[in-house]
């Protein structure tokens, strides 16, 4: 069994100019390295963040001495509310005693007061999707118009930091992949751009005993998958490598990292990645030459 | 019935006419020989009919297909129905005697067997089957030159172009490839042999046509 033309063809080629060759395998090494490295702190940046949604509550201080009917209709008309997943009533007299659990070492705080200061609240629970800014904020607008609410808090600010870290490591994220991907391919369409022009008269010889185009492409895109593997693989050895022998390390000593979650099952992808890339280039470079 | 037919064919380099108004036709089956001086325009002629080059005037037919018609993804499949004897050889250099020739197969996708068995009986044709493992560079020029010669005839062409065949053979080594040539063509393929060396057609009674400056001057049995 011998292998197809092409492929003989290719690892001649990856032999004989092994040091471009290697070079282009460890840049494309590199970048593939970056970019996992990127993945996996979006990635736990992501996981980090996205069980707080579900913690966040927004509260409503209702007007002083309400009447318990008002309370309810206030209730129904924010359970129709699509946005809202739960209400939990929370008189001012258990609001109080929640405080002074709270507080229970510091009583005196307490002392004097005749009256209990606090109003009555309602604490809502929002929906995953409605956890964001702009769908918190108009749902607050919305809680404000109903009669009988006087105040509405929910942390704006938490909620805006929280959702601008979370866009802004992804956008960081995927335009540093952008980047390095295109890198990648054009490490790849340099690298077969050269080898064709190292190999101009064998070609050329080629198409004169009527080789087709796709002969003399077969080799070329062989060639680019080929160093695109490599550097996937390597990348791969490398981004396990940086887990292990750095992030694993680090746990033991400072348990923070304990929490990092590793995405092994996405970077077995890179190798995949790497042929794709490579292919891609070597197609861009045929498809730019004139032969 | 003609084969390969030249209308009136003019072809340019840069600033040099290389070939004026070259009218001619070869037969199916025939032998021909093309002389003349150096420069003369030989080798362009040839080219021509490879598709290496393109006339600048007047029409090539090859069979009744005019040239100019056909498509960049026809060109291979016609040069595939010929074989060429380069005067520059163009061997391979980093691939051995029978990987030179077995190009030639592999290109139209041959299976590996088959391969073995034609490239082997082409290099016994020509007495280089002890030169299999050699690179070119280790061979004399004589040597190389039959290396070109199996290249040529290893897939059976229909037509084989031969551009000086025989400038690094001596004499006797001259003798022998021209008794190939003429094996081929009595198998029915068509040649075509550019050539300054007279005792190639001397009293072979084929046509013999002069090239001189570009110019067709003449046409006799040999
Ligand atoms: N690629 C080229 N570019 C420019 N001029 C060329 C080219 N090829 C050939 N010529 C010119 O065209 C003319 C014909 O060349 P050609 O090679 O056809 O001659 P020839 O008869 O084969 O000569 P020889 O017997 O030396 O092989 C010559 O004057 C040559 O200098
Ligand atoms: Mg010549």
């Amino acid at each position: 069994m011998s292998l197809p033309y092409g492929a003989t063809l290719a690892l001649q080629s990856l032999r004989r100019e092994k040091w471009i060759n290697l070079i282009s395998v460890l840049t494309i090494a590199s970048a593939l390295l970056i970019i996992s490295i990127a993945v996996f702190v979006v990635y736990n940046i992501d996981a980090a963040t996205r069980s707080l949604p579900e913690r966040f509550s927004m509260v409503l201080y209702l007007d002083d001495d309400i009447q318990k009917d008002r309370v309810d209709g206030i209730i129904s008309t924010l359970r129709r509310n699509s946005a809202v997943r739960s209400v939990r009533y929370i008189p001012k007299d258990e609001a109080l005693r929640e405080l002074k659990a709270v507080l229970k070492n510091s009583t005196y705080v307490f002392e004097g007061l005749d009256e209990n200061p606090l109003p009555d609240t309602l604490e809502l629970k929002l929906r995953k999707e409605a956890v964001g800014p702009e769908a918190a904020r108009k749902l607050s607008d919305e809680a404000l118009r109903i009669k009988g609410v006087r105040e509405v808090d929910y942390g704006e600010k938490f909620l805006a930091t929280l959702h601008s870290l979370r866009t802004g490591a992804k956008t960081v994220g995927i335009v540093l992949i952008v980047i390095l991907s295109t890198g990648i391919v054009f490490v790849c369409y340099s690298t077969v751009k050269i080898l064709f022009y190292r190999r101009k008269d064998e070609i050329e010889t080629f198409k004169l005993l009527g080789a087709t185009r796709a002969f003399i492409r077969a080799p070329f895109l062989i060639e680019g998958g080929a160093i695109g593997l490599a550097g996937g693989l390597i990348g791969l050895i490398g981004i396990f490598a940086f887990y292990y022998a750095v992030l694993l390390r680090l746990s033991v000593s400072m348990p923070v990292f304990k929490a990092v979650l590793f995405p092994s099952g996405l970077f077995l992808f890179l190798p995949g990645v790497g042929i794709f890339l490579g292919v891609t280039g070597a197609a861009v470079a045929l498809g730019r030459l004139r032969y | 019935m003609d084969l390969i037919q030249f209308q009136a064919v003019g072809k340019d380099y840069d600033n040099q006419t290389a070939l004026r108004d070259i009218t001619l036709s070869v037969g199916k089956g025939e032998m021909i020989f093309i002389t003349g001086p150096s420069g003369s325009g030989k080798t362009t002629l040839l080219k021509l009919v490879y598709l290496a080059e393109k006339p600048d005037r007047g029409a090539i037919l090859i069979g009744d297909v005019e040239m100019e018609t056909l498509r960049e993804a026809q060109i291979p499949l016609l040069r595939r129905t010929i074989g060429v004897v380069f005067q520059d050889f163009r061997l391979l250099d980093n691939k051995n005697v029978f990987e030179n020739i077995a190009i030639a197969l592999r290109i139209r996708g041959i299976s590996e067997k088959e391969v073995k068995t034609k490239v082997f009986d082409t290099l016994k044709m020509v007495n280089l089957r002890h030169k299999a493992d050699a690179y070119p560079r280790a061979l004399s020029g004589g040597e190389q030159q039959r290396v070109v010669i199996s290249r040529a005839i290893v897939a059976d062409p229909t037509v084989l172009l031969a551009d000086e065949p025989t400038g690094n053979l001596d004499p006797g080594t001259a003798e022998g490839v021209m008794r190939i040539f003429k094996e081929i063509n009595a198998r029915g393929t068509t040649v075509l042999i550019a050539t300054h060396n007279r005792e190639l057609y001397r009293n072979t009674g084929r046509r013999v046509f002069t090239l001189d400056s570009g110019s067709l001057v003449g046409e006799v049995r040999g």
